[in-house]
This record gives structure tokens, C-alpha cells and sequence, in this order.
């Protein structure tokens, strides 16, 4: 398992708001958003599955994401695609919170999920 | 000078023809006919300065208003980093509306045809398919929304122009600068909306453009039933103080804007609601208005920045739009002090809409009057026989006492609807920015050079 990176600390990311963490910060091949949505953190691969576009710039509401080009729109706990036009889920990756700082488990899918 | 014809064999109505500024005339096809109209679109509304948005209806980043230029849709966006941009709403790959709302908050502007898609500063951003269907040397770059290149923000409003070699917004507004901070730069906490109405009314817009701009007359007979109904109501300005024979003075700018107001220095009348008094006359906003104004601050009652940029007293602010020679679009706010207390705001709000609102009495008087014209004007007859301008019997006067630019002396005056269709004609006439400053300054009235 990929030792975790800190991406910053509680309370930077504003609610209904996501930071990007860029691809070669994350050491992955595309940037990672961070989300914080109603109390609780998430992480997806930035980048739509549909076309490019950023979903770290989406409308976020809840634990879903709206993409801001096409609408599509995605769980932010699965990253299931929820709607058309994207048909493809994004990658999820682990996030957890530790003496108040935001440490992100880069290729590790969020709990629960298969990887 | 003549305009030139468009096609061969195609003639074009020339605006020369149907002027004559010196008589005092105007013949009515300059109000119904289709070519003087394009030459207008493109002679006027590409060149002159339009109001855009009120800094208040986009205050967060990605908010946005649609408005319009003439007849081009625009956006007006706020900026991640507080700017504002504008563009035009036409997307660049098959013309459809980038966006179809009239106002809203947005990350990105998406084409609902194809999907092409703009961001908030009007750069294309994504073209579907364009990894798998587009050739490598498709470049997003080479089609942004297309940018009004001159954009200005003027105490909280944002006007903007197509011309890029226009004069600055403020050389623009020249005299007019001082009668418009009488209206909108009075308070320290600025200005907002507070309500919107739209509606279309069937007739050419310089009939309204000219109301605001100069003619403070047909309120004694067009409104005089209304009037005499809004004296007795609480929100309304006392119009019977102003007299028989009132006094008052009307002001014109050298690029076609004008206004007027009842009353004079030390003998000042109401020109707003009751409400807006009496906020006013507490010792803390009536030293704010001094602090801002000087001792010259009652100076409201009508106004025009050329070409439809208009204020009244009692604060219905507003934009029409060319729909066509035969119609109009307009645009009205009620504004009011941000800072005034609800039942003041309220106030100002019920008086605007019993009189400048579609349903108000003012508003339907005018309406009426307008669409008669328009009407009579589907006669031959009537469209060759002139309309007349002649009522400059009180003098022009420049700069006098603390009134910049051209003035008169008299509540009642043509002289600032003359200026008016004075400039457009220049406008008309001109080629370009230069050519138009140089026919406005040989054509400046009531003063040798």
C-alpha cells in the first residue's frame, strides 16, 4: 500500500468546494480532487470520463459532483457514473483526516470500494 | 455626405434626407424604415457606450446577466479573480445561444446544440470530440466568444462598447458625468435593485430615447390624470409644489445625452419620493449626499446617456433594446439606496411601480402616445410630413453657475432632444470615432468656438 501524501489541512477546502492535487504532486496519471461536501472528504480522479474537463471545478452537492461542461454527474463515494453523458465510473481514492490535516492515499480506492 | 449602396442598384436611404436640425424637423421614415434601422445597428449601437450590469447582480465569481447591444445578445461574467468580462452569447461553431438563461451563476458556459464550451472569461475551453473527429491542427484558441473589447466599470455600473477606438467612458459621458452622479453617486453605501420588469411596447426606440433625454413638457398633459391620482398617495413625489409656471433647467453633452429636473438652486423642489426625502434629511445621509455632491445635489428628475441608458427620479433605471424600427425592449430596475432602511426601500419600490413599471400609470401614458405615432406612421403622408422641434425660446447657456457643459434655462426645452438627434446624425454620417468628435464639436450648439 502507497504511503499517504498530505494534501493540506482541515478547513482549507471550503464546503461544496475541491482542491486539485496535480498529477505529478500525486504521483499519478491524472490530478486527483479533493472534495469537502457536507462534513465529510472524498477524492476522485479529476478528470471527467466523458470528455475533459475538471470535476474538482463541478457543482458538488451532497456526496455527488456535476461535471461543469456536460453535466454529467458522479457519486463521490463510488465514483459511479450517475447519469449520461459520461457512462464510465472515475477512479476514487482514499482520504482520511489525521490531527486535522487532509492525507490522501493516492491509488488506494475509498473504502469500500474495489480497486 | 451620402451613404453609399449596399448592392448595386440598391439604394439606401440616407438619414441626410430626413434631417433637417437647422428647421427644427424630423420626417417620420427616420422612425419606420428598415435600412435607416441597419445603418443604426451598425452606425450607433457598434459604436456607442451601453450599459451591461449593475455590480450588484453579478456580486460572486461565475455569476452572470444576459443583456444586449442593439440587437447582440451578450454575457456579462464575473471573474475568479473579481474582474468582469463580456462577450458576445453567439457560439462560435454553428451561432446557436452559448447560454439561454437571462441570469444565474455558472463554471463554465455550455452550447446546448453540439456541446462546445466557453469558460467565464469567453475562451473556448472543450469541443466534444475533439481527440477522435477534429484534425491535429484544430486550435480551441483561434475561436473564442467573441470579447467586447472596451469594458468600463462606472460606480457600480458596467457599460461597455464594440468600438475599440471610442473615447473613454467618462470623455464619452462629458457633461452629462455631473447630472448622472447626481443620481447614482450620492451615498456611500451605493446602490442596488431591488426589482426587474421587461416588456415589449410597439414603437421605434429614439421615441423613448428623446422622453428622458429632453421632453419634460408632455408630463403636464400626457400625465396629468395620473399625476393628479399620485398627488394624494404617500409614496409619491408632491408634483403640485412645483407650480404653474415652474422653474427648473435642462442640460444636453456633446454625445447625445440630456435630462432635466424641476426647481433651482435655493429654491429646490422634489423630484423624488417621499420616502427618499425624509432617508435624505437625516443629519448622517444628508452630509454623506453634501460630502459626495457639494452644495449643488438636487438635480434629479430625467436622464439619458445616449443612446438608452436612462434615470428617473424616482429611481426606475433602465436599458431599451432596438427591436426592429417598429419596436422596442425594455429593461427597467427599480433602484435604491443600499443602505436605507426596508420600509424606505419599499417604499420607493410601490412608487415606481404605480408609474414606471408596465402596469404603472406614467409608463402607459407614454406607451399610448408612442404607439399612436408608430401607427399614424404606416400612412404615406404622415411618414413625409415632419415632426417639429421648436421650442428653444429660453437660451442656451454653458457652463453657468455650477451647471457644466450646455444648458437652458427653462424645465421645458426641445433643445436637448436637438442635441440628441444632432449627434445621431453624426453618428449616421461618421466613419469612425475621429470623423464623429469632429463633426460633434462643429456642431455644438448655442456656443462660438
Amino acid at each position: 500500500m502507497a504511503e499517504p501524501i498530505k494534501v493540506g489541512a482541515a478547513g482549507d477546502i471550503e464546503d461544496e468546494e475541491a482542491l486539485i492535487v496535480p498529477a505529478d504532486t500525486a504521483g499519478w496519471d491524472d490530478d486527483i480532487a479533493v472534495f469537502f461536501s457536507d462534513g465529510k472528504y472524498y477524492a476522485l480522479n479529476d478528470t471527467c470520463s466523458h470528455e475533459d474537463a475538471s470535476l474538482g471545478d463541478g457543482w458538488i452537492e451532497g456526496d455527488e459532483v456535476e461535471c461543469p461542461i456536460h453535466s454529467a454527474k458522479f457519486s463521490l463515494c463510488t465514483g459511479a457514473a450517475l447519469c449520461l453523458p459520461a457512462s464510465h465510473p472515475v477512479r476514487t481514492h482514499k482520504v482520511e483526516i489525521r490531527n486535522d490535516e487532509i492525507w490522501l492515499y493516492v491509488g488506494v480506492p475509498a473504502d469500500g470500494q474495489e480497486g | 455626405m451620402h451613404a453609399q449602396p449596399h448592392d448595386k442598384g440598391v439604394s439606401v436611404t440616407d438619414i441626410n434626407d430626413l434631417v433637417d436640425l437647422d428647421k427644427g424637423s424630423l420626417k417620420g421614415h427616420m422612425f419606420t424604415d428598415e435600412d435607416i434601422y441597419q445603418q443604426e445597428l451598425d452606425k450607433v449601437w457598434r459604436r456607442a457606450w451601453c450599459f451591461l450590469a449593475h455590480d450588484s447582480m453579478i456580486p460572486k465569481k461565475g455569476d452572470f446577466l444576459q443583456n444586449f447591444i442593439g440587437e447582440d445578445p451578450v454575457l456579462i461574467v464575473r471573474q475568479k479573480d473579481g474582474s468582469v468580462k463580456a462577450f458576445l452569447n453567439q457560439c462560435r461553431h454553428r451561432g446557436m445561444r452559448i447560454c439561454r438563461v437571462d441570469q444565474g451563476a455558472a463554471k463554465a458556459f455550455t452550447c446546448s446544440f453540439h456541446g462546445w464550451s466557453y469558460g467565464l472569461d469567453g475562451s473556448l475551453i472543450q469541443v466534444p470530440r475533439e481527440g477522435d473527429a477534429y484534425p491535429d491542427d484544430f486550435d480551441k484558441a483561434n475561436y473564442p466568444a467573441r470579447p467586447i473589447p472596451r469594458l468600463t466599470n462606472y460606480k457600480g455600473f458596467w457599460f461597455g462598447t464594440w468600438d475599440e477606438e471610442a473615447p473613454e467612458f467618462e470623455e464619452y459621458l462629458g457633461s452629462a458625468k455631473y447630472y448622472l452622479d447626481g443620481y447614482i453617486d450620492r451615498w456611500d453605501g451605493g446602490m442596488e435593485p431591488i426589482a426587474f420588469h421587461k416588456w415589449t411596447l410597439p414603437n421605434n426606440w429614439k421615441f423613448m430615447a428623446e422622453q428622458p433625454t429632453s421632453d419634460m413638457q408632455h408630463s403636464e398633459i400626457t400625465h396629468v390624470s395620473a399625476g393628479q391620482v399620485l398627488n394624494k398617495g404617500s409614496d409619491a413625489a408632491d408634483r403640485t409644489l412645483r407650480g404653474d409656471n415652474p422653474t427648473g433647467r435642462q442640460f444636453f453633452s456633446d454625445y447625445g445625452h440630456g435630462g432635466a429636473w424641476y426647481g433651482e438652486k435655493g429654491s429646490e423642489v422634489p423630484n423624488t419620493g417621499q420616502a427618499m426625502q425624509k432617508w435624505e434629511a437625516q443629519p448622517e445621509i444628508a452630509e454623506q449626499i453634501a460630502k459626495r455632491l457639494g452644495d449643488n445635489r438636487e438635480i434629479r428628475g430625467h436622464l439619458n446617456i445616449w443612446p438608452t441608458f436612462m434615470v428617473l427620479g424616482n429611481y426606475t433605471i433602465r436599458v431599451t433594446h432596438p427591436r426592429g424600427p417598429g419596436h422596442q425592449e425594455i429593461w427597467a430596475w427599480t433602484f435604491v439606496p443600499k443602505d436605507a432602511d426596508d420600509a424606505t426601500k419599499d417604499s420607493i419600490r410601490r412608487d415606481v411601480m404605480r408609474t414606471f413599471t408596465p402596469g404603472g400609470m406614467f409608463e402607459g401614458d407614454d406607451a399610448l402616445n408612442w404607439e399612436e405615432m408608430q401607427e399614424v406612421l404606416h400612412g404615406r403622408i404622415a411618414r413625409d410630413s415632419g415632426f417639429t422641434y421648436q421650442m428653444t425660446g429660453a437660451p442656451i447657456q454653458w457652463d453657468e453657475g455650477p451647471y457644466p457643459g450646455g444648458s437652458t434655462k427653462h424645465v421645458f426645452s426641445d433643445n436637448a432632444a436637438i442635441n440628441m438627434y444632432s449627434n445621431y446624425v453624426d453618428m449616421m454620417n461618421a466613419e469612425n470615432w475621429d470623423e464623429l468628435k469632429q463633426l460633434r464639436e462643429k456642431h455644438r450648439m448655442g456656443k462660438s468656438n
